[in-house]
């Protein structure tokens, strides 16, 4: 669609300009640099790069010149005559023409100099070559400079156009200058158009749009005509008749009844009669306005008959004044309706009718009995309509006694609150509809104990509650809540205690056997080891099995190692007491943390060291001295990551 | 003013805490606080939340059809305001948490029996097997034998007085 293309065209250039723009752009977008010790056919292709690259340029901006400005013959007609009567159609299209030629004169252009550039046989005869495809080309746009600049002044008059839809629903005020359609315009819509004394304030089409019926409209102000034969008509009065004879629209001719416009009656009933064939088929109507200054009643004579005639031809009039406001309203809503009514059947008449009213159906309900079902209108609006047509009929005849209708009305809570000042309170409950209406100002409690009381409201609850109360009596009596709990006799407590018991053995020797498992210590030599379990041990845990062994039969129990000590401590006091010497039973062991040492503060040491060398291993988890195994050889927490601050040279 | 229940766990949110969530379906979710909230952004179903209200009541962990329950719910049909039905409607509301209480109480109460009994079943089984642990089968053999002597003596006894007789 054209309609909206006329701001989107894109700014044409100067011819100084384009040819600017086009070098330019060749300069910077092809490569720049040749030498003469290049092979020639890269001379060649560097050279004519640069032509077909000047020429190609110079073909797209002037095809998008070409197709963005609108062909007269593709847009509506409305928009054709109206750029003929502004631009001129013949300037237009003979510029649009003398673009298109310069066009094809750069690809000719173009395309010789590529040919010529195969006889190029040195860098300098290449360059020669483009130089003078270039200046060609530059000197067609040269003498492009008039049309270019006309075509840029179209363009920001085209765009500045206001956008009129032929299509759509319109309003169309034509009439002499200076009476008034302007204002009418101001008051329908809320285009601001410019309103003065003087003769062709308004100089082009001003568009407005307003509301009706939930549909959007088009109120079109034109300038004024003047009342002489169609040739001697000046561009502006030209831009009026184009709208009035294209657009298919509601035409409100406005006539002064006051002929303060400088302009009699006659003179305007003259142009009427002059410019009727362009309102044929159109819905007609007369706005006499400016009866402010000059009313229906004081006209004279004649001129009462000029609108009689009119509204005998079955034109009708308006008295109107755009100053009062007075008979606007009217005359719009008729004018909209007759458009309105004349595009319906004008549509019924066409063939896209079918199609919808194939899909429109209107359905009634059927009767299905006797009764009548008149619309609901409630008491109070039929009093305030009786109300409405006495008080009508009275103010006919006495103009005043409208104080019945004050009195009925209420008094607003507004009121209230400005007549008592500070002791207003708001008070919605007031308003509450009840059966007693002494409760209206309770306070309702909201919430218990977590719960909302508004949940619990239902008119049912009371019945329900009572049904529940009866179950629950059945169930206390039929015994569903007594404790059936079995107290343990006493085995079943013995059973449980044992039980009990087992369990927590059960987790010792768990928990041993991991500390067992867990760090493997280096191991003593079994003697040594042995030497810690003592017999009073065994006792203890053979009593808590429940075997008894407080008797003489413990003597077995007794270890070897003590005996021999005791023998060896005797060999020796004997030994040196006599000076004999005996066969040994056994020879002399000693444990090893006791050989060599010679008093407890050496012995102390000795246990202090023993100690410190078993630290190392006990710490990492070694089996022993020898144990060198290394579980993970590269942590990745001590090998990654980058440092705060620092060098990361060792790890 | 209402005390609303939080869309993940059911627990009541009482004016001035928790947050609303207003979906572009315009259901709007409560929350009672940012753990509800966080986990409702997290796409967690209540219903496999172990701690939810939602959990418990699907997999039968509380009372659920209960005449009792029925009580307490959101209607939307507007009563009138009524002070006698208000009154005796604040007074029904305590005797109803009461009898649902108690309803309650009994369900856990039987819900849990089936674990005592599991309890004393594994009691006895461990006592059969592991014995042993605490009490050896020497234990007591002593004294057993012990009185066996004494047994065997008091009957030679009897014999030395028939004899004697």
């Amino acid at each position: 669609m054209s309609l909206y293309n006329f701001k989107k065209i894109t700014v044409v250039p100067t011819s100084k300009e384009f040819i600017d723009i086009t070098l330019s752009k060749t300069q910077r977008k092809t490569p720049t640099v040749v030498h003469k010790n290049y092979h020639i056919s890269r001379i060649r292709s560097f050279y004519n790069r640069k032509v077909k690259f000047t020429q190609q340029n110079y073909h797209d901006r002037l095809s998008t010149i070409l197709t963005e400005f609108p062909k007269l013959e593709d847009v509506h007609p409305f928009y054709a005559d109206l750029m003929n009567v502004l631009y001129d159609k013949d300037h237009y299209k003979l510029a649009l023409g003398q673009i298109n030629t310069a066009k094809h004169l750069i690809d000719n252009v173009g395309r010789d100099y590529t040919r010529l550039m195969k006889y190029g046989d040195s860098l300098y005869r290449c360059k020669m070559l483009k130089r003078a495809a270039l200046g060609r080309m530059c000197t067609i746009m040269k003498r492009q400079k008039q049309t270019l600049e006309y075509l840029e002044e179209v363009r920001q008059h085209m765009s500045r156009l206001p956008s009129i839809d032929p299509n759509t629903r319109t309003l169309l005020i034509s009439g002499f200058p200076n009476v008034g359609k302007s204002s009418f315009i101001n008051k329908l819509t809320r285009a601001e158009v410019e309103v003065q004394p003087y003769a062709f304030t308004t100089k082009s089409l001003f568009v407005g749009h307003m509301d009706y019926r939930y549909l959007r409209w088009q109120v079109i102000d034109t300038p004024g005509i003047l009342d002489h034969p169609l040739e001697d008509r000046n561009t502006i009065e030209m831009l009026s008749i184009t709208a009035l004879a294209h657009l298919r629209a509601a035409v409100v001719y406005v006539m002064d009844v006051s002929e303060q416009c400088g302009e009699s009656m006659e003179s305007q009933i003259s142009l009427f009669n002059n410019i009727k064939p362009l309102f044929l088929n159109k819905p007609l109507f007369i706005m006499a306005n400016k009866t402010d200054i000059v009313s229906k009643e004081e006209l004279s004579e004649e001129n009462r008959k000029i609108f009689e005639n009119f509204e005998n031809e079955g034109i009708s009039v308006f008295w109107t004044s755009t100053v009062t406001g007075e008979g606007i309203m009217e005359l719009r809503q008729a004018a909209c309706d007759k458009l309105l009514l004349d595009r319906v059947e004008a549509k019924m008449r066409g063939k896209k009718v079918t199609g919808v009213l194939n899909r429109l159906r209107v359905a009634t309900p059927i009767q299905r009995d006797e009764k009548v079902r008149p619309p609901c209108i409630p008491e109070a609006v039929l009093k305030k309509r009786a109300a409405m047509a006495t008080t009508a009929n009275a103010s006919l005849s006495d103009i005043g006694s409208m104080t019945m209708e004050t009195d009925e009305r209420k008094k607003t809570e507004r009121e209230l609150e400005l007549e008592m000042d500070d002791e207003y309170v708001l008070d919605l409950q007031k308003w509450w509809d009840l059966k007693n209406p002494d409760e209206k100002h309770d306070t309702l409690p909201e919430v218990w104990e977590g719960h909302n009381i508004s949940d619990y409201i239902d008119p049912g609850i009371f019945k329900r509650l009572e049904d529940l109360e009866k179950e629950e009596g059945l169930r206390e009596e039929a015994g569903y809540y007594e404790d059936e709990r079995e107290s343990d006799d006493e085995e079943m407590k013995e059973i449980r205690q044992m039980a009990a018991k087992i369990r927590e053995k059960k987790a010792l020797r768990l928990q041993e056997s991991h500390l067992r498992r867990k760090v493997k210590k280096p191991k003593l030599p079994g003697i040594v080891a042995n030497k810690k379990k003592t017999p009073g041990e065994m006792v203890d845990k053979l009593g808590e099995l429940g075997i008894d062994l407080s008797e003489q039969r413990q003597a077995h129990f007794r270890s070897r190692s003590k005996t021999r000590q005791i023998l060896g401590k005797r060999k020796r006091s004997m030994s040196m007491d006599v000076g004999e010497s005996r066969s040994r039973v056994r020879s002399q062991s000693r444990s090893r943390n006791e050989s060599g040492v010679r008093d407890v503060a050496m012995q102390q040491k000795a246990r202090k060291l023993e100690k410190i060398s078993q630290r190392k291993m006990i710490r990492f988890g070694k089996a022993g001295e020898s144990d060198r195994h290394i579980p993970t050889e590269r942590p990745k927490h001590l090998n990654t990551g980058k440092r705060g601050v620092g060098k990361t040279q060792r790890r | 003013m209402r005390v609303e229940t939080c869309s993940f766990c059911s627990s009541p949110v009482y004016p001035g805490h928790g947050m609303n969530f207003v979906r572009n379906d315009c259901k709007v979710f409560r929350f009672c606080r940012g753990k509800c909230h966080k986990a409702f952004k997290k796409k967690r179903n209540p219903r496999k939340v172990k701690w939810t209200k939602a959990y418990r009541r699907s997999h039968g962990k509380e009372l659920t059809n209960d005449a009792s329950l029925e009580f307490e719910k959101k209607r939307n049909n507007p009563v009138k305001y009524d002070r006698e039905t208000w009154q005796k409607t604040v007074h029904a509301i305590r005797r109803i948490e009461e009898i649902k209480t108690k309803r309650h109480n009994h369900f856990i109460m039987n819900r849990l029996k089936v674990g005592k009994k599991v309890e004393t079943e594994a009691d006895i089984r461990e006592v059969k097997q592991n014995i042993n642990l605490i009490k050896s089968p020497a234990a007591g053999l002593l004294q057993k034998r012990q009185e066996e002597e004494l047994v065997e003596v008091l009957p030679e006894d009897d014999q030395e007085m028939e004899n004697v007789e």
